[in-house]
């Protein structure tokens, strides 16, 4: 899933400065499993701000709605009207729902809540590490189920660099080098020969942003974008 | 043809120093050792942005190197450069002639003074050195053909005491293959280690051992057990080494590099050394000196 922090309050409360009328728009999905943006975490971001407000003076009226998912139209419909009362609009989706908020027909301004940080998983509550990339062309199946473009900060594709130091990264010495643990999984899997090929320079001409991907079975309708 | 591929290849046990690109414009201190030790040593070595912070550039300082009469040897880091400058580098070390290019992943950006620059990597050093042999027989990694065969006598980074070493050595095998012509390890202090990971590599890889002069806060990591390095500095060394002056902990540290130079030569433990004294050259001169080379 897409995890992401929220931004410093101080950052946001400056940023809402001008505003009298705030509309927060929470996303019930990635970013409410990772405790950022769900309706728990508008509700906490509502009552903060109305503190902080109220303290210097500047009181201000608060919507709060969460809705499924910002990066769903589906799911957005209902925003159009609730924000015809606003001033500006404060969402607490990764990066993606912030922009598909602020492109919908009739918003206000949008301003993000949270800095999106990466692809991970959910270690323990409240503890999240990233995995992927999202480089256009996985090395899972190559690298034992470990992504040397995510784990590796250097992305290194044909084993470690010179600076790992007992299995150690170079980087965080927190953390284990990937390449060591590549080579130790496929060793115990008896797979090493998977890494003996030197991998070819990585295809960065995929990952030119923005993306997109059109599904096999839709390719009819969407065929412009091909 | 490079001095260094002669000698290698020769058996003439070269030895390259590292010198110290200027963090500015004013090269004489970097030149220094060039003046006084040309003809003492093969080759002049030139890091680049070495522990991930910026100094002059190696190309630059080659050529710089040359014009002073010597031959250098310049480093290329996949760190700071995507596919197109690392060919465009090298196209431009060919043009200078500058034929010996240590190619290395490079130390992270975190390690260094630019800790928020954008680290690049867009190519690895395995991939980097099939990108130089391809331009060598006149083709860019696109496919591109190039206006005339630049030449280069390519090396890699070799580690004898990386723990796990099977990493390790895959890393070197792919480097091989990716027709590496020779490599240069990390310091080795404890040369039972380097003995042992040339037996492990044949005598066949042509390999320069890395003799370094240590600093004192190494020592005293050493001894606190806290030295952490991708080599070991023994602690009965570091006991030897120990001195309260640093310029006194300098001066034994020449004396056991000379002393290491030498060793490796008598017993053959590498087909020549690479020396690291910090770019001074009156330091490095004392250690040849001692080594009676």
């Amino acid at each position: 899933m897409i995890i992401a922090e929220r931004k410093p309050f101080a950052e946001i409360k400056a940023a809402l400065e001008p505003y009298e009328k705030i509309l927060i728009v929470g996303c019930g999905t990635c970013v409410a499993v990772c405790l950022a943006g769900g309706e728990k975490e508008v509700g906490l971001l509502a009552s903060q701000l109305k503190l902080a407000r109220g303290q210097n003076g500047k009181p201000v009226k608060i919507g709060e709605i969460t809705v499924e998912r910002q990066c769903d139209r589906e799911f957005m419909q209902p925003l159009s009207d609730a924000v015809a009362d606003y001033d500006i609009v404060l969402s607490t989706a990764c990066g993606a729902g912030v922009q598909f908020l602020a492109a919908m027909p009739n918003m206000k301004p949008v301003i993000p809540a949270l800095n999106t940080t990466f692809i991970g998983v959910n270690e323990e509550a409240g503890f999240y590490t990233e995995r992927c990339r999202a480089c256009h062309n996985c090395y899972l199946g190559l690298t034992g189920g470990i992504c040397p473009v995510t784990m590796c900060p250097k992305g290194l594709l044909n084993g470690p660099c010179g600076g790992n130091i007992k299995g150690k990264c170079e980087v965080n010495p927190e953390n284990d080098c990937a390449w060591c643990a590549i080579y130790e999984r496929l060793e115990r899997q008896g797979r090493l020969d998977l890494i003996d090929p030197i991998l070819p320079l990585h295809p960065h001409a995929r990952t030119t942003t923005p993306g997109v991907i059109i599904h096999q079975a839709y390719k009819r309708r969407y065929g412009g974008h091909e | 043809m490079s001095k260094l591929k002669e000698a290698l290849e020769g058996g003439k046990f070269p030895i390259v120093v590292e010198i110290k690109p200027p963090k500015g414009i004013n090269p004489e201190a970097m030149l220094a050792p060039v003046k006084s030790l040309n003809g003492r040593v093969t080759a002049f070595s030139i890091p680049d942005n070495e522990h991930a912070k910026m100094r002059l550039s190696p190309v630059a300082a080659a050529q710089l190197v040359k014009a002073a009469g010597a031959e250098p040897m310049i480093h290329l880091t996949c760190r700071d450069r995507n596919r197109l400058a690392l060919e465009s580098e090298l196209l431009g070390a060919a043009a200078l002639g500058v034929e010996n290019v240590l190619i290395i992943s490079g130390d992270f950006v975190n390690q260094g003074d630019h800790p928020d620059a954008k680290p690049v990597y867009d190519a690895d050093s395995v991939q980097l050195l099939q990108i130089a042999k391809g331009m060598m027989t006149g083709f860019d990694s696109a496919g591109q053909e190039l206006n005339g065969k630049p030449q280069y006598y390519l090396g890699a980074v070799a580690i004898p005491e990386a723990d796990p070493l099977g990493p390790q050595l895959l890393r070197v095998k792919k480097k091989t293959t990716a027709g590496v012509d020779f490599f240069i390890t990390a310091p080795v202090y404890d040369l039972s280690k380097l003995q042992e990971f040339r037996q492990k590599l044949g005598a066949e890889v042509k390999m320069l051992a890395t003799v370094k002069v240590p600093k004192a806060a190494e020592v005293d990591q050493a001894l606190e057990g806290k030295l952490r390095k991708v080599y070991s500095l023994p602690v009965a060394v570091a006991q030897e080494l120990k001195a309260d002056d640093p310029a006194e902990v300098e001066r034994k540290g020449a004396a056991l590099a000379a002393k290491l130079l030498k060793e490796i030569k008598a017993k053959n433990l590498a087909d020549g050394v690479y020396l690291k004294a910090r770019g001074k050259g009156e330091l490095m001169a004392a250690i040849l000196d001692q080594a009676g080379i």
